[in-house]
């Protein structure tokens, strides 16, 4: 077997593994994940496989339920990137012209930004909250589809099909949602593949200052907000959680890369 | 060749200007408000309207705007709202104390990243070339703040080898490690598309040795992508100094942007903002520049 | 317990005295202080923040200082006097006293930095401090050294308003006072002579030799700004500063350091629970008596604090010299509870709690009250809102406000008046945001702040604390305590208080 088919077959196993749990956290976690069950910053034990917090709450249970609202924000917030994404790119290529230029001139205003810094200074001024927190990575990050969909419209508008689709009369839009756009699905998946583990990886950074998903609910990035008090003491409260973004971001690269291969899609 | 400077830099201005009326428009629409921080049970609300006055912020929106841009344009960002100083002695204060880590970062990135790509795609399948693709993949992976903490927990807490704030080592190491993963993976795909031309196959065909192929004639081909890369990956380099400077307490712009942001210090948000985007623009202008100097056959007259 | 710690404390002092007879001072002593924070600007009119006070206080002097009985001292004026009717007060400054630049000080510098506060221009939030009902107060030179503030009504208070520092009139005058390069490279009366700042590192402050009140025993304090907690930690342990706060997980550790006394003091500060009396949910007082009683505070401040702070009663603190301990105290008591909420024929209450981003202390606190009023079947949401926009609900200028239940915390003034938070006519618009109408209460209040001396306040506040508490519009739920290290080099001290542990500053030393 090639090397990047393991990778990806490795990362695959892994990521379904994750989505398992998260799915059946509720079933399989030991305790509720707000309930102060023990007493604060215990070791991980056989009775706490992950230790404890400093409220005393059962960390492998807040890891289960974090898991659930970390894929799920990085799942949103993809979703929401590919579909303006997509939507812009389709337009911009299919139409070219003056519609392009804004749409591309906008795309080049949006790239320039420090990316992590306007999403900070967004999200700092709204209410946080874990709808905003995927409503905001996903506004930011949808410029890179945007180029890739246009790119793909550029191409395949070309193609004979598309010009026999056009003779017969069919409409704009169906041109485009059903003779374009499903031809140009494969690097569209890679990207949101990538772009998943970049959600996941924005918003443990956002929830590690605050900014993100909100305590007393459990993220895999606010666990690590409140590790670094006590990174002297409880050291493993820094390290599950970080090694568990880790893993799930490293397993999506993995996933991307092999699909990236199968689908032929350039890199 | 400089007809397409001159252009580049018109574009600028409206680059610019866009990215200025989104950033002001969506930090002054949101509700938060600068004067929240002075809430005290002896500060009267209407004292705080008094000097969200005169601050200007009971003004339209858009009147605030063109006033920003007016003074903007004179090169005058406005002043700090809790320091009183003016946004350009602010960041000018720190500007450098951020190029001090980006620098050497970025070098040492260089220093790492081209041989690494290189040999890895020399060798490619060999182990080595296996372990560096999966470290940068586990380096893409890796959450750089949770990295800066762990090498805290190492270095500061367990081997007592630095301190764990105030010292470059650490932040340097974080940050060199976040942008050298990506880096890597790229040096070493264009090195396999260069090993793979027909000139290369000429060049073994005629019996050159391998360290003459390799070093002479496919690096120099294979170091023109890595270049324009390097331009694009200043963004990133940004936004990892706002993250890994508020956690090693690194006195740079990237800290004094994310305490700004918590304070709502308008007039220096505007000011990272715009100096963050300018660099990155000029960044992707050199690039580009870089990439028409080291490749004589791009000629930018007819692209875009 | 209470008299144990006394006694320690007693002892402890005694000891102090003895080590600074026996240690000699070194006369090129550096102080190494450390701030959580950034020094933002160093002007005491224009500042906001802890860290920059903190800076100011030794480069800056007031008419009136605190001293360790939390009464108000001579500092700028030599003595001072209150007419009759209470509304007129006369101070007399020190002559001989100069600025660090030479210039002599006046009562024109006092009356320039007043008027500079009231200047509706000057971003300063102090401006209410001066202003009573609407009228502000006037101040008139009445010699060289001689300057009366005429008040519009009788306003205890005022005094305490009085201390806040003074600026120099011969440098700001005619300047912007909110953009002046002053801001950057201050110039005061205090013991130490500003030197340098450098942005997020540090600020230098050195000895001012001709300080009226005795040349400073220190050569220079270093201000560190060190803003992670941890790191100030290790800091204190590597002999890298002086002084810092100790948080509550690291107490047992800390103990152990060498060469580091750590002191533990009360502070002027409350955390509570409030509730929105306008909601029918709480119009009940039975209702909030009853989670009065389904509150375990113990836990509280055990899971939260590590014991390291104390169950709060009264919207006072016990440091307070206006503090009264004969309050209700609804102690935990679930059965209680329960049959309150019934007989208020509230037995399936459910409310949400707001709480603001980033605060560690009230987001714990949330979590563990909501398992707390589980028990006895209430079901308790928690919100958190970033800070602005819970100011914006709580602060809106309309009734009723739209929130349930919120948890905050009030830093209270060295001066015990409580007018603005508790007076009905603070609402809708000012800080009694939860509506909260007792006109016992009101009376109180008033008569509070217009009478002078301290024993007669004394009986009216604690007539008021126990009328406020049998309501419980807010459940009280702890007073903070101070926990700060010192390495044991630093001599003179202050005896440790709200006030804090430097404050004669000429005073503290570095031992020999």
């Amino acid at each position: 077997m090639r090397r990047v088919n393991r990778q990806a077959l490795f990362g695959a196993a892994l990521l379904g593994f994750f989505v398992i749990l998260a799915i059946i956290a509720p079933l399989i976690a030991p305790y509720n994940p707000d309930e102060i069950v023990e007493s604060q910053t215990l070791a991980p034990s056989l009775s706490h496989l992950f230790g404890t917090d400093d409220l005393g709450r059962d960390l492998f249970s807040r890891a289960l339920h974090g898991a659930r609202i970390s894929l799920t924000v990085g799942f949103v917030a993809v979703l929401i990137s590919v579909l303006i994404g997509t939507l812009f790119g389709a337009v911009s290529g299919y139409y070219g012209g003056f519609l392009d230029s804004v749409i591309m001139r906008f795309v080049d205003v949006m790239l320039a930004f420090p990316s992590i810094f306007l999403i900070l200074a967004i999200q700092s001024m709204l209410t946080p909250n874990i709808y905003n927190v995927m409503a905001v990575i996903g506004l930011t990050s949808w410029m890179g589809v945007a180029r890739l969909v246009r790119g793909e419209f550029l191409r395949i508008r070309e193609l004979q099909y598309v010009e026999a689709a056009r003779a017969i009369g069919c409409s704009d839009p169906r041109i485009i949602f059903r003779h374009i756009l499903p031809n140009a699905q494969s690097p569209i998946i890679v990207a949101a593949t990538l772009g998943m583990a970049g959600a996941i990886l924005t918003e443990s950074a956002l929830s590690f200052l605050g900014l993100g998903v909100q305590p007393p609910m459990a993220s895999w990035g606010n666990m690590l907000m409140d590790s670094q008090a006590y990174l002297f003491d409880a050291p493993w409260m820094s390290i599950i959680p970080g090694l568990l973004i880790l893993l799930t971001v490293l397993s999506l690269y993995f996933v991307g890369e092999g699909l990236r291969e199968k689908l032929n899609v350039r890199g | 060749m400089r007809k397409y400077l001159f252009r580049r830099l018109l574009q600028l201005v409206p680059l610019l200007i866009g990215i200025s009326l989104i950033s002001f428009f969506v930090m002054h629409l949101a509700p938060g408000d600068p004067t929240a921080l002075f809430i005290d049970p002896n500060v009267k609300p209407e004292e705080l309207a008094r000097v969200r006055a005169n601050w200007g912020l009971d003004q339209p929106i858009y009147v605030q705007y063109f006033l920003w841009l007016k003074n903007a344009c004179l090169l005058d960002f406005g002043r700090s709202y809790t320091t009183g100083q003016p946004v350009i002695n602010e960041i000018g204060q720190r500007l450098p104390v951020t190029l001090l880590l980006m620098a050497p970062s970025f070098l040492l990135t260089l220093l790492i990243t081209i041989p690494l790509g290189v040999i890895s795609a020399v060798r490619k399948g060999s182990w080595f070339d296996n372990a560096v693709t999966f470290l940068s993949f586990a380096g893409m992976a890796i959450p750089t703040f949770w990295l800066g903490l762990m090498l805290m927990l190492l270095f500061s807490v367990k081997l007592h080898w630095f301190p764990a704030v105030g010292n470059i080592i650490l932040p340097l190491i974080t940050m060199t490690i976040g942008s050298l993963a990506g880096l890597t993976r790229y040096q070493r795909a264009s090195m396999l598309e260069v090993l793979n031309q027909d000139f290369i196959r000429t060049a073994r065909a005629k019996g050159l040795p391998e360290r003459v192929v390799i070093f002479k004639h496919a690096l120099r081909n294979a170091l023109i992508p890595t270049v324009t890369i390097l331009g694009l990956t200043l963004p990133d380099l940004f936004g990892g100094a706002f993250i890994i400077e508020t956690i090693f307490a690194w006195p740079g712009m990237g800290r004094l942007g994310v305490q700004s942001i918590f304070q709502r210090d308008y007039p220096i948000i505007m000011g990272i903002v715009m100096i963050s985007a300018l660099l990155i623009i000029i960044g992707n202008l050199l690039a580009d520049i870089g990439y028409a100097l080291v490749d004589p056959r791009i000629r930018y007259e007819k692209s875009k | 317990m209470e008299c144990r710690k006394f006694s320690s404390l007693l002892i402890c002092s005694l000891l102090f005295s003895a080590t600074v007879l026996a240690a000699g001072v070194d006369s090129e002593g550096v102080l190494r202080f450390s701030l959580g924070g950034e020094v933002s600007v160093l002007n005491p009119i224009l500042s906001t923040d802890s860290v920059s006070s903190a800076v100011e206080g030794s480069i800056f002097s007031g008419l009136v200082t605190v001293n360790e009985k939390l009464e108000m001292a001579p500092d700028l004026a030599e003595r001072w006097d209150v007419s009759r009717d209470g509304k007129v007060w006369t101070f007399h400054l020190r002559k001989n006293v100069k600025w660090h630049d030479g210039a002599p000080f006046t009562a024109d510098d006092v009356k320039f930095t007043f008027d500079s506060i009231l200047n509706p221009k000057v971003n300063s939030v102090r401006r209410s401090d001066f202003i009573i009902d609407g009228l502000p107060i006037k101040f008139r030179i009445v010699g060289k050294y001689t300057l009366q503030a005429i008040l519009p009504k009788p306003f205890a208070p005022f005094l305490v308003n009085a201390g806040i520092g003074i600026i120099p009139k011969h440098l700001l005058a005619g300047k912007d006072i909110n953009t002046a390069d002053f801001n950057r490279q201050p110039v005061g009366t205090g013991p130490f002579i500003f030197k340098e700042w450098r942005a997020g590192d540090h600020v230098t402050v050195e000895r001012n030799p001709d300080y009226y009140l005795g040349k400073p025993l220190l050569s220079k304090i270093v201000y560190k700004e060190i803003p992670d907690a941890n790191s100030r930690l290790v800091a204190l342990e590597a002999d890298e500063i002086d002084e810092t706060d100790i948080p509550p997980k690291d107490y047992t550790r800390m103990k152990s350091v060498k060469g580091v006394n750590i002191y533990e003091y009360d502070v002027l500060l409350y955390t509570y629970l409030g509730f929105n009396l306008a909601n029918p949910k709480f119009a009940d007082r039975r209702v909030r008596q009853a989670l009065a009683y389904a509150t375990d505070k113990k836990q509280l401040v055990n899971l939260i604090y590590r014991g390291l702070a104390s169950p709060a009663f009264a919207p006072s603190a016990p440091v307070s010299w206006a503090y009264s301990d004969a309050v209700p105290k609804f102690d935990y008591d679930p059965e209680k509870a329960r049959q309150l909420l019934k007989e208020a024929g509230k037995e399936d209450l459910e409310f949400t709690i707001l709480i603001n981003q980033g605060n560690k202390e009230r987001e714990k606190a949330a979590v563990i009250l909501q398992q707390q009023y589980k028990k006895i079947g209430v079901k308790v949401n928690i919100r958190v809102l970033e800070w602005s926009a819970l100011l914006k609900i709580v602060n809106a200028p309309k009734a009723p406000k739209e929130f349930e239940a919120v948890i905050m915390g009030w830093s209270l003034g060295l001066d015990p008046d409580a007018y603005s938070i508790w007076h009905s006519s603070q609402y809708p618009r000012g800080f009694n945001f939860i509506n909260y109408n007792n006109p016992k209460v009101d009376k109180l209040l008033e008569r509070g702040r217009e009478t002078i001396g301290r024993s007669e306040r004394k009986k009216i506040y604690a007539k008021l604390w126990q009328a406020i508490a049998a309501d419980q519009p807010y459940i009280f739920l702890w007073y903070p305590k101070a926990v700060v290290g010192i390495r044991d080099r630093v001599g003179g001290l202050s005896k440790p208080g709200p006030a804090g542990m430097f404050l004669r500053l000429e005073k503290v030393f570095i031992k020999k």
